[in-house]
């Protein structure tokens, strides 16, 4: 059973992770090496197990273009974000034998370091892939 | 070479394609640019050894510059409150046959909403890797009015929603490509200035190995074109700086490497499709280069190739040089006759070339008093220093 988490930031974060933000930006130097530390155990862990299909993570929201229909004409929209809006920054899709090892996974996470103020709202999204049109109930 | 040459050369070559990399990755031609430009500056401050992998280094350093101009471009868009938009066409298109980065930005630059002196700017930013300011000092303009014009033209690709991706129609778009090419060597060429007269060559070259189904050889042409006229350089001015007509030129100075080179090009591109007028004035530069002397050049061969060239060309400059080779063969009355159909053209009204010519031939002619005022007619239009020197000091010779 395949599933998606789906971790979110803003472009705020984004400044912050790639050091843009300046001094005091709570992700000093350290604390982003241990974040780089963390993931690589995680993903190397999900490999080992023979759970992780793919996992990626996202450039700056600046790099966005949303397209929409305007009079039924397509309309792309450049960065449409605000600076502080949560948009998707990152995903795993794992393949393990149900929603609560995904869930469990999903929980390792929450040891990721991090600032406190960030850590204090961080959030992990799990869901389920859809196996075919049958199981949307297509 | 010293180390700091060896940079900037390598620096030049990735430039294009550190520019092709990004905006194929992220859009934003003229934001890419700018970021392109700070990461060579910074590669050219920074690297004391050469990074193991310039291009990698090179194109993270552009990425993370591009981020940060997209952030503070798009904050100020959001105060204004006037977000980037733009429509897609309803119909899909297919991918694009694949092409180098070089050449797609070479055609970019050479966009048809562009005027040719902004295509020339842009083209040696984009793709000859040259800052603006190295731009505004070969055309001896102010920066700031370099860097406008940059900015417009980018602006106006922009505009224009060209896609990154050669154009459907580039044997068509070529023309524009070889004429600012051209222009780029005349101008070096004119000037005395070498550097642009070899980033002229330089690109030319690129373009020639890249482009492909140059069926007409006209790139082959142009190229060769340059090598045989660039050829002639050093022994084009004396030992006081001052212009030596051909006529007089020492030819054992004339760069041999050049003339075989562009001898070799233009010999095998002849034959091959249509001959277009690059390869026709090639065709005349090679038959001046190969002359032993002055008086062995081929008059009545070059002549003819200006007469091919008069049937597919009205540039007045053809009928000039055409009058000259008639003069050489028939006789400088004969030249004169030829010549007096330009008066009053106002494509040349501003230009000394038509004053110059008839000051030559009337001096040939041996009409002195006629000549002199030629000269100085001529000298009062010329544009480039060296140029009045030199028409000075040949009315000042007749007396």
């Amino acid at each position: 059973m395949k599933y998606m988490m789906l971790t979110y930031g803003t472009q705020l974060d984004y400044d912050g992770m790639s050091g843009k933000a300046g001094e005091d930006s709570p992700w000093t130097p350290e604390l982003f090496g241990a974040l780089a530390g963390f993931m690589e155990k995680f993903n190397r862990d999900l490999e080992e197990s023979g759970e992780l299909v793919e996992t990626r993570g996202l450039l700056a929201p600046v790099h966005t273009r949303r397209l929409r229909l305007e009079s039924g004409v397509p309309v792309v929209t450049d960065g449409p974000y605000a600076e502080t809006e949560e948009v998707l920054a990152g995903y795993w899709i794992i393949e393990c034998d149900g929603f609560d090892r995904a869930t469990e996974i999903a929980g390792r996470l929450s040891n990721c370091p991090g600032p406190d103020g960030v850590r204090d709202t961080y959030y992990v999204d799990v869901r389920p892939i859809a196996d075919g049109r049958a199981d949307l109930g297509l | 070479m010293n180390r700091r040459e060896e940079h900037q050369d390598l620096l030049r070559d990735l430039a294009p394609q550190i520019l092709g990399a990004l905006v194929r990755r992220f859009g934003h031609f003229d934001t890419a640019e700018d970021a392109v430009q700070e990461a060579l500056l910074a590669a050219s401050q920074q690297w004391a050894e050469r990074p193991e992998n310039p291009r990698g280094w090179l194109i993270t350093v552009a990425s993370r510059r591009m981020t940060d101009l997209l952030r503070s471009e798009q904050a100020r868009r959001r105060r204004e409150d006037e977000a980037a938009r733009w429509t897609l066409p309803l119909e899909g298109t297919p991918p694009a046959e694949p092409a180098d980065d070089t050449l797609v930005l070479l055609f970019l630059c050479c966009h048809p909403s562009l005027s040719p002196a902004s295509q020339i700017a842009l083209t040696l930013r984009a793709v000859g890797g040259l800052t603006t300011a190295e731009i505004a000092r070969a055309f001896l303009l102010p920066e700031a009015a370099m860097t406008r014009r940059i900015t417009r033209a980018k602006q106006s690709i922009k505009d224009s929603g060209a896609a990154f991706r050669m154009p459907p129609n580039p044997r068509e778009r070529l023309a524009a490509v070889l004429h600012v090419l051209y222009l780029i060597f005349s101008e070096g060429y004119a000037s005395q200035r070498g550097d642009l007269a070899a980033e002229a060559i330089r690109l030319t070259r690129i373009l020639h190995r890249l482009m492909p189904g140059d069926e007409d050889s006209e790139v082959a042409g142009l190229l060769a074109l340059m090598l045989l006229t660039d050829a002639r350089r050093d022994a084009r001015t004396g030992a006081d700086g001052e212009l030596v007509p051909l006529a007089e030129q020492d030819r054992s100075r004339w760069n041999t490497a050049y003339v075989e080179e562009g001898v070799a090009l233009i010999t095998d591109a002849l034959p091959r499709g249509s001959t277009g007028p690059y390869q026709l004035q090639a065709a005349i530069a090679a038959l001046h280069d190969e002359a032993r002397s002055a008086e062995d050049t081929d008059w009545p061969q070059i002549r003819a190739l200006y007469e091919m060239l008069l049937r597919i060309s009205d540039n007045p400059m053809v009928v000039l040089n055409h009058a000259v080779a008639v003069a050489m063969t028939d006789g400088p009355r004969d030249g004169l006759a030829l010549i007096a159909r330009l008066d009053g053209d106002p494509r040349l009204a501003e230009d000394h070339r038509l004053f110059t010519v008839r000051a030559h031939l009337l001096e040939m002619s041996g009409d002195t008093e006629a000549a002199r005022s030629a000269y100085a007619e001529a000298a009062a239009r010329a544009r480039h220093l060296q140029q009045q020197r030199y028409l000075h000091r040949r009315a000042a010779r007749l007396g």
